[in-house]
Order: C-alpha cells, then structure tokens, then sequence
C-alpha cells in the first residue's frame, strides 16, 4: 500500500516535473537595472501591451501582439528617456536567445523618447500565441529590412555599460 | 674569520639562486595567437592565466602526459589526436576503466573563441574544462592532487611549473592553466576553403556547387535552391556558439544533452552545433557518434530527422521543395556538399609540428 502511494507520489511528482518548464518559461532582465525581473507570459498579459503589424522572413505581413521593449526597461528601472544622457549613452543591451544565439543594440536605440521606434516582445501573433520554437517571446523590430534581430525564443534581456 | 668568509661566499652562491629564479620568471614570454582578421577577438583569456611561450610549452607536454591518469597509460592525446584534428575515430572513446564515455570525443579546433565547452557547454573555460577529463573515472581517472603530487616526483617539471608560474610546488590549478594555454594555440585556418578565400585556392566545380547551396537557404518560391548549412555552421570560423535540437530522437530520453545542465524542457536533446573545420577527419559524427559517415549526416539532415517538439527552427523550415516537409536536396547536391566539406580539412593543423607530441623523437 505504501509504495503504492509512494509510487503514486512518484509519478505525480515526474508529472510536475516534466510539466514545470512549460509554464516556467520565463524572460529575465538583468545588468545595470534597479530592478531585476524574471517575467512570465501571465506577467505579460499585466503590463501595458500594444500592437505591432511587420513584415516577416516569409514576406508576409502579420499582427504581432506583446509589450514594448520601453516598458519592460522602465518596469526594471533602466535608464530611460531624460536619464538616456552622458554616459548612459555607453549602455547596451545584450538579447540572448533559447539556444543561445546573441544580438546587441544600443540602449538609446530601443528606447521610444529617444529613437522614436517601437520594438515589441511578441507573446502573440496574428491572434495566437506564439508557437514552440518561435516564443513564448520574441523580438519583433518592425521597421528593420532585415529580421536578424527578431530573436525566438528571447530568454534574457541583459543590460551592460561598454567599458 | 674563514668561518665568516664560508658564510659570504655561501650567501652570494644562494643570492644568485635567487637572482636567477627570479630572471627565470621575468623572462617569460607573451604567445602570439595569430589568426585571420575575419576570425576576430571575441574571446577573453582569464587574466590570471596570460598565455606565454613557456605556458604553452609547458601545457603541450602535459597534454600528451599519461602520468596524468590514474594508470599512467592514458593522456589528453589519448582521445584527441592530432591526425584527427584532436578526435579519436571513435564513436565513443575509450579511458582508463576500459567503459566507454558517454558522449563523442570533440574535435579540438579554435577552442579560443569557445565560452561554454562540451557537447552541452557545462564548463566555461578551458580551465575548468580540463578538470572533467583529467578526474572522470571513465576518463583519465585521478584527482588533480594526485597529478600535481606525480608530476612533482618527476625530474621533468618541478623546474617547468616554477618557470612559468613561479611557485615551489606543483598544484592542480596550474596543470590545468598549462594545458589551458595550449589548447588556446589550437588554431585551425589554413584549410583549402581558408585558402580559397585568399585567393590560393580554386575551388573545383563540385565543391564551389557545394558552397554555394551549404551557404544559401532555399527560397522555392525565386527557385533558389540550398542547404542552409551555414545558418547554423556558418560565419569565418564555420563555428557559431548555439546549441540545437537537430531531430536525432523524437525525444532525446538516454541523453538530454543541455537540458541536463538547464533543467529546462526546450533544452531537451539540445547539443553544441559543432565546428565543421575538418569535418572530414571526425568520423564519427554526432554527440553519440552514430553516423560512421558525412553521407550518414547528410542523409539525417535530408531525409530522415525526427521532428522532435523542439526541433531547430532551420530544419523544420528549410524546403526546396514547396510541397515537401524535409530539405529536400537531391543526390548530386548532396555529394557537392560533401565535396565542399572536403575543403574544411585543414592539413597545416594537423601536421603542425607546435602542437605535435613533444616526447616523440623525430623521424
């Protein structure tokens, strides 16, 4: 009886286990931020979302759905807008993706007040989330002519100063 | 009075003892890693560990030590040599307990601007690294005290280790260093393709065929056709730091590769994207070494992936052809890349004298 319910426990436990990192899928925003976040895709439905319409690799426009980059920084405390001055200027971003690809931007170049471009981390697209592989994040830049920075799978956001 | 003059001669015989130890260590020299421009410096060497002349010297000799396994019998080259760009030809390799590794000896190539090394980039560093092999007990089999405490018996290198690290005693930190060092000078760029691009080397018809559909993706839709090989292998060092699921199994159960290290189920069957500098040299192929051959790993990647839930986004969504599922390259084009693979191969590395077995008496 009791390794029954050992046995019960055990694969209840393996059940969790498996499940887990379907919903542990998380974002993190770490670096030279007052506020280290690590969101998930239920704190996205929280924050401020807006709408995007870009063009993919397929050539194809679609409706992406998420929150602004700004957001997210500003919910972590980067230096943003009035502060993106003197050295600030000297920030960057690191985006890393889930297998590992990396890509940089300038911390004034994602920064609305300041390049007057919107980047989004995309939850949804055209209506539905989006899918393995590609999400639960990913970048999406809608005025570049090319989609090298749109990272899948956008694991972490870290925020350095060039030394 | 002579008792006195026994004295300062003896105090001026050990002061340049003294005098020259501490020559000795100033008298290290920097290394010159020399590589093409187009490989660039995206790479950091610990600043506690600068690589010099007498390093790199000293590194070498180590790496083809057997004393540094627990039955004297088995050394670094053991299961990297040098003919086989640093594999062994194994699917998997073979160490002091006789039971085979767990995963496919890598090739070693360009280490220098590797962050996270093995199949699943658990270690960061290539000193940290050399500890898993050195200690496993299917590896080399012995703590790195016991290295340190076996070198230091040698009449070899006590004198070594205080040349270059400038210490009395041997520890295991340093042998690790050395061989750290070494492994950064690893440098592979003198393959055909390396020339080719140089203007040294023409390329034949087959293989120019075959670079050209391993660098392009395929656009059915303009009727360009491609292998998309270098999304992922691409780039001057034909090396990028990614780790993927390239639908080996349907679910990777024996071995998770990095969702080991992560914990993390999208990571699950994910391995290193590995180098394809000489390519041609190291057969096996994969982290398991189940293809014996490049047409085996053409095949896979043509023909015959799972399509594993997380599947590498380019395989799942290269098609040449519209209607297909998979790549969808024909035969010829298959033995075009596999031509251009050829090229990779790179015999200035493996017959380059500086990373050779130091101990071997030259014929």
């Amino acid at each position: 009886m009791k390794t029954t319910i050992k046995r019960g426990l055990g694969s209840l436990t393996l059940f969790f286990f498996l499940c887990s990192p379907l919903f542990a899928q998380t974002l993190s925003v770490t670096g030279e931020v007052k506020t280290p976040l690590l969101l998930t895709s239920s704190d996205f439905q929280s924050l401020e979302r807006t709408e995007v319409t870009a063009k993919d690799r397929d050539g194809k426009e679609h409706r992406y759905a998420g929150v602004p980059l700004t957001v997210i920084l500003r919910k972590a405390g980067a230096t943003l807008g009035g502060e993106l001055r003197g050295e600030n200027l000297s920030k960057y971003i690191i985006a890393k993706a889930g297998d590992g690809y990396e890509v940089l931007f300038s911390l004034a170049e994602v920064d609305t007040e300041f390049s007057g471009r919107t980047i989004l981390v995309a939850d949804s697209v055209d209506g539905a989330p989006l899918p393995q592989g590609v999400g639960p994040f990913r970048l999406v830049i809608p005025d570049e002519k090319r989609p090298a920075r749109w990272i899948r799978e956008l694991k972490s956001i870290e925020i350095r100063f060039a030394k | 009075m002579r008792n006195i003059l026994l004295l300062v001669a003896l105090a001026v015989f050990l002061s340049s003892f003294w005098v020259e130890t501490k020559e000795k260590k100033a008298e290290l020299h920097p290394y010159k890693l020399e590589y093409p421009s187009s490989f660039g410096s995206r790479f950091v060497i610990p600043a506690d560990n600068p690589t010099t002349e007498e390093g790199v010297a000293l590194g070498r000799m180590l790496f083809y030590e057997p004393l540094l396994s627990s039955t004297n019998t088995v050394s670094c080259a053991s299961c990297h040599e040098q003919t086989k760009a640093f594999s062994d030809g194994r699917p998997l390799s073979i160490g002091v307990s006789g039971k085979p590794t767990r995963r496919n000896s890598m090739s070693l190539a360009n280490l220098l601007w590797v962050k996270n090394l093995f199949w699943d980039g658990r270690a960061s560093g290539l000193e940290n690294q050399a500890v898993f092999p050195l200690t496993h007990p299917d590896e080399m089999g012995q703590s790195l005290e016991m290295s340190a405490k076996k070198l230091a018996k040698t009449t070899r290198y006590p004198s070594l280790f205080r040349q270059v690290f400038g210490t009395s005693s041997i520890t295991g930190e340093q042998i690790t260093k050395a061989l750290a060092q070494f492994e950064r000078t690893l440098i592979s760029a003198d393959s055909p393709y390396d020339r080719s691009l140089k203007g040294n080397y023409k390329l034949t018809a087959s293989e120019q065929r075959g670079m050209e559909l391993f660098m392009r993706g395929p656009a059915p839709e303009r009727g360009v056709r491609g292998g998309n090989c270098a999304h992922c292998h691409g780039g001057a060092k034909l090396m990028q730091e990614v780790f993927h699921n390239n639908g080996l199994d349907s679910i990777a159960a024996a071995d998770r590769g990095r969702q080991e290290i992560s914990g993390d189920e999208l990571d699950n069957g994910r391995f290193r994207v590995a180098t394809l500098r000489n390519i041609a040299l190291t057969a096996p192929y994969m982290h398991d070494g189940r293809f014996n051959t490049l047409e085996q790993v053409l095949d896979h990647y043509n023909e015959h992936f799972h399509f594993s839930p997380n599947l590498s986004h380019e395989l799942r969504t290269s098609h040449n052809e519209p209607t297909k599922q998979r790549l969808g390259l024909t035969s010829s084009e298959k033995k075009d890349i596999i031509a251009f693979l050829h090229t990779l191969t790179d015999s200035t590395f493996i017959a380059n004298p500086a990373f050779s077995n130091p101990f071997e008496t030259k014929k």
